[in-house]
Order: structure tokens, then sequence, then C-alpha cells
């Protein structure tokens, strides 16, 4: 599904990323752990297709360079990141936002565009899955939301838009346990043999609950080590400082 | 310009039936004029937007006569569509049309024939220019008690037979006691570079309610000014929102008094301007009584090489104490060649009052765009709910649904 080959990505000069590869398959959960700054973030703006960096290499999505994509293109594709920030967008009502984000993923791909009634239903049941509270929908985008909810809500997104390829940029991060809980299931409910996962994390804690196929460690910008979850529960204990 | 000025006046009193006294205050403000002209930038009022400048680049050869025997077409499909309302029509200046089809006949006054008032506001030139041009004045009084029961819409509409005038409307309002009306100024314009000029005095008597709404939506070449006079007494609001984004220039300017305790007046607007336009909003909220009330909120989208200004100023009067002033402004820069302009003042005799100002302008958050881009959406898509977004605040704090819709729809804020 997806196959990065000698990525490298700078930013003012600065290398963030270099000589990175990592394949994907249908199906598989793959998570990625890194200390701060070592290109987590910036491996999923390239995904997505966030502008400013400098980059070389080749990143194919079902063996298509997606660099000739514009963002929005990668998202009809089937390309998915929830963010670590989601952003705060004043006016605009949550879920107005969702239903211009599926219609035009659906007309994209050549479907049918729901209606409001047809959306309503659909949002409705995945917002109850998700134990989001529906009131919050009738708000604008993620304006007061505490900081779970807008991580709920990006899953929320996830559930509805029903990507093939998933990014999650550090979900877990300022999420209770609770929340946590909730989110795994809301990516596990999504497991299926053909969507895939890449899970950008600091922390073990999530792959508790998210069962990864594969564990890679990235450190300055490059995939040091890979293996099976065993290598999380590894890092956990060693820390990234004595890993090397 | 004063020879041409001087022809014109001169025409204008001949050809109309002006009562004695009514030509006597003309030729005063005529003078007056004359000795003052058009305003430029060294007057503070007007140093963001030199009107002078700004017609002698757009206007070749004003002229200040308009003949007025003739009646004009109108074009009914201009009319708003889907509501119900009562109308006053001027096309070209003349008044076409006075249909008031939905209220009780004695409910309500309407008056023509005029004497003109002193102008208190002296230092006006275009005041000036207005008393001394106007044709007919039009004055309509909501009796004791009565509530309008649909809107009244004012259209101002121009065609495209008149070129290079200069247009002068007076309509003065009165609310009486207890009583409340909606007000729409509707412009529609397909004429070309002149210059408009409007005076509205409104007065709102004890618990009266004013809601008046303008839109000017129409992209078009004219110059115009809009200046609006309010009293208001004890427990009266006047609640105004501005839609500024058609006419090449346009300044509004409210004077509003807040007289009578528990006063209150809201001042909502939003700028939307591409290529050349200039807007100005200029608000002059007088805190003359105790526990009265101002909200302003004005917000921007600017593009091309556009330019926005906004003044406004809060006066509290040492009697008003307990007074609430409230402004804030903000703007979206689309191009680097944009400007927005706001001078927030505030001037306060009174030791207990709450009162605040705020002004923002910048670029639209990239980032926020990215967001939105990942989910499916286009630039252009997520740049339009953006700004959409950012507009819509402002909208909704229009009261009246059924007006709120419509202006949504106006904007295609529609969602």
């Amino acid at each position: 599904m997806l196959k990065i080959k000698n990525l490298k990505a700078d930013i003012e000069n600065k290398s963030i990323l270099n000589n990175f590869n990592l394949e994907i398959k249908p199906g598989e959960v793959h998570a990625i752990m890194g200390p701060n700054g070592s290109g987590k973030s910036t491996l999923s703006n390239i995904l997505s297709g966030k502008k400013g960096y400098d980059v070389s290499g080749e990143i194919l999505f079902e063996n298509k360079n997606i660099f000739e994509l514009e963002t929005e293109e990668r998202a009809h594709k089937g390309i998915f990141l929830a963010f670590q920030y989601p952003l705060e967008i004043p006016g605009v009502n949550t879920n107005i936002f969702l239903k211009t984000s599926l219609n035009a993923i659906r007309k994209a791909r050549g479907e049918k565009e729901l209606d409001a009634i047809e959306f309503l239903k659909l949002v409705k049941l995945k917002a109850k899955e998700l134990k989001f509270d529906e009131e919050k929908l009738n708000r604008q985008l993620n304006v007061g939301f505490s900081g779970g909810e807008k991580k709920k809500n990006e899953i929320l997104q996830m559930s509805i838009l029903n990507p093939k390829l998933s990014i999650l940029d550090e979900t877990d991060s300022g999420l209770d346990i609770d929340a946590l809980k909730i989110v795994a299931d809301g990516v596990n409910s999504l497991r299926k043999k053909d969507n895939s996962f890449l899970i950008i994390t600091h922390y073990q804690r999530l792959l508790d609950y998210i069962k990864p196929d594969y564990v890679h460690v990235l450190m300055s910008g490059k995939i040091i080590k890979s293996g099976g979850p065993e290598l999380a529960l590894e890092l956990e204990k060693k820390g990234y400082e004595n890993f090397n | 310009m004063e020879e041409q000025l001087k022809i014109d006046f001169e025409k204008l009193l001949e050809t109309s039936n002006f009562s004695k006294k009514n030509v006597e205050i003309k030729r005063k403000n005529f003078e007056n004029f004359i000795e003052k002209g058009f305003p430029n930038r060294r007057e503070e009022n007007w140093k963001f937007s030199d009107l002078n400048q700004i017609i002698s680049k757009n206007i070749k050869n004003l002229s200040f006569y308009n003949d007025l025997s003739k009646p004009n077409k109108i074009d009914q499909s201009i009319f708003i569509d889907g509501l119900e309302h009562n109308k006053l029509v001027f096309v070209n200046g003349r008044i076409e049309k006075i249909e008031f089809d939905y209220e009780e006949k004695n409910k309500i006054e309407i008056l023509d024939d005029l004497v003109l008032e002193k102008s208190n506001n002296a230092n006006n030139s275009l005041l000036f220019l207005n008393n001394a041009f106007v044709n007919k004045y039009f004055k309509l009084i909501v009796k004791k008690n009565y509530s309008l029961k649909k809107p009244l819409v004012i259209y101002n509409i121009t065609n495209k037979d008149l070129i290079s005038k200069s247009i002068n409307l007076k309509v003065n309002i009165s609310l009486e006691e207890n009583s409340s009306l909606k007000l729409i100024e509707f412009f529609n314009d397909r004429s070309i570079t002149n210059f408009i000029n409007i005076n509205y005095n409104f007065d709102i008597q004890k618990n009266s309610i004013l809601k008046n709404y303008k839109i000017d939506n129409n992209s078009n070449s004219n110059i115009k000014y809009s200046f609006s006079n309010i009293n208001q007494d004890s427990n009266s609001v006047s609640e105004i929102f501005l839609l500024s984004s058609g006419s090449e220039f346009i300044k509004n300017e409210i004077n509003c008094n807040l007289n009578g305790k528990y006063a209150s007046a809201f001042v909502n607007g939003v700028f939307i301007l591409d290529e050349t336009k200039h807007h100005e909003i200029k608000t002059n909220i007088n805190h003359l009584a105790e526990n009265t009330k101002s909200y302003q909120l004005i917000k921007g989208v600017l593009e091309d090489t556009s330019k926005a200004v906004y003044q406004g100023k809060i006066f509290v009067d040492s009697k008003a104490q307990k007074t609430d002033g409230y402004q804030l402004s903000k703007a979206i820069l689309l191009n680097d060649n944009t400007e927005f302009n706001a001078k927030p003042e505030l001037e306060i005799y009174a030791d207990d009052v709450k009162c605040s100002h705020g002004s923002a302008s910048g670029s639209l958050n990239e980032d926020s765009i990215f967001y939105l881009m990942s989910r499916g959406l286009n630039y252009q898509e997520a740049k339009k709910l953006l700004i959409n977004g950012f507009l819509l605040d402002v909208v909704e704090k229009i009261t009246d649904s059924e007006i709120k819709n419509l202006i949504k729809n106006i904007m295609s804020l529609k969602q």
C-alpha cells in the first residue's frame, strides 16, 4: 500500500529525515516510536502533503508517486492524518465540515454524495460508537473542545471518512486512560484486511491497546531498528538514550 | 468645481418649489459648503480616506444638478424576494414609490414638505452639501405603541442613465414611545461614478427599538457617504448591521447619542472588499446617561489592493456612570497589498465604567487550510470555509432571524 524509499526531507536547510525507508502492506499496523525532534511529525506532514519541506526520494501509495498529488488529492485517495494538534476553526460548524469533507471525498471517488439525512444517520452512529457527545457536533469545529475531545473528533472523522491509510500523529498524547481506550477501540474497529495504520507515538502505552504488527524506532531522521511489538517494550525499559 | 457648483445650485432653486424659509436655509448651507469644500485628510475624521482626492480621482466633471422632473422606471426584479416588506424606492435620487401595504395607516405618518432643520453637526461639510442640494426630504413617524408588522426596505437604486452626478438624500425617522421598526437599506447600482450623499436622522424614544441593516453588495463605481445621526431615549435599543462590500468607496458614519438611561446601541459590520475598493466605518458612540451600553464588532476580508478603515470612538460623559462599552475589529488580509486601518478611541470622564477595545489583522492561517485540505477540501474550498466562518460570527449577531437568513443568502454564507 505504502512504500517510502530513500526519503530525505529538509526544512530551511536543516535535515529532518534522511535515508528513510518504510513499507506498509494492506491490513498492517505499523508503529513508529522516537524521541522529540526525531522527525516523527515531519513524516506525517510530508505524507499528507504539507508545504514548506524540501523533499527527495519516493513515496508510493498504491504504486503512485504521491509527490505529484495535492493534499486534498491524497485525502481523496484514502490517506488520513489524525493531527497531533487538531486546529480550532471558528465559525465552522462541525457537522457541516464533516459533511463537506465526506462528500468531497465521495465525489472524488465517483460515489454518490450523501444528503443531510443520510449523513446525520451515519454521524450519529459513529459518534455513539466513540461515545462522542453529539451535541458537540453542532458547535464550531474544535472551538472550546478539551484536548481529549479534539483527539476523539479526529478519530470520529477517521471513522466517517473510512480511509485506506490512517496516520495517527501522537493521538495518545494528552489523553486520559478512558479516552485512550475509546480512541483505541475506534481504531481497532476500523482494522480490516485492506485498511492500514501508521501510529506515531512517544510511548508504548497506546500499543497496549492497539497491537501493532511492526514497531520501528526513529532516531535522527531514520529508522534505526525494526521489529515486532516486543521492541516497544524493550524501548520502554531502556529509554531512547541507551537504545543505540 | 466652484463655478459648476454655483451654476447647479441656482438651477436647482429655479426649477424647484422650495419654500422661502427653505431657500434661505439652503443658501446658508451652500455658502458653508463652498467655504469648506469636500473633506480631506487634514481633518482627523478623514485622515484615512481623503474624500476630496477620491472624488477628483474617480469622478470626471461632477455635476450637482439632477433633473428630477421625469419619473424613472423601477426594475422590479431588484426587489428582495421571499421577504414581505414595505417599500420606499428611490431611483437615481428621485422617490418613485412609497408603499406601506402591511401596516395600519393611522399608526404611521409620512411627511415630505418639511422645513430643513438646523444641523447640529456644524463641522460636517457633507451635511451642508446635503442640506443645500437635497430635493424633497422625508420624515417617517411611527406612532406610540406601534411596531411595524413587516420590515421597511429603502431601495436606493441607480441605473445606467446616471453618470457623474452628486445625489443627496435625507430621511428622518422618528420612533415614538414603545414602537419598533426594522429598516433595511438596500443599494443597487448600475450607474457610473456618482457621488451619493445620504443623511439619516433617527429619533428613538423611550422603550423603542430600531433595527437597521445596510446592504451595499453589488459591485459598482460610485462614491458614497452615509451619515446616520441617532438619538436614543431611555431603554431604547438600536441595532445596526453594515454589509460594506459593493461600492468603489463608501464611508458609513454613525453618530449615536445614548441620551437616556439603559439605552443601548449595537453596531456590527463586515467589509468584503476586492480590487481597488476603499471602505470606512466611523462611529461615535456617546454615552450621556447612566447604565448605557454599546457593543461594536467589525470584521473585514480584504483582497487585491483594497483598503478598509474602522474608526470607532466611545465617549463616556461624567454623568454616564456604569457605562458598558465594547469594541473589537479584526481583518483577514488575503494579499500583501491590502490595508486595514483601525483607530479605536476611548474618551472617558466617568469613573465607574467598563470599556474595552481591541483590533487584530493578519493573513489566513495556513495551518488551518492544511487541516481542511487534509480532509479532502481543495484550497479554494478551504479558504472559503475559513473566511465564511470568520464573517459568520458577525452575521450571527443579527437578532432578527428572517433578516439574518436573508443576509446570509446575500453573502452566500448559507451552510
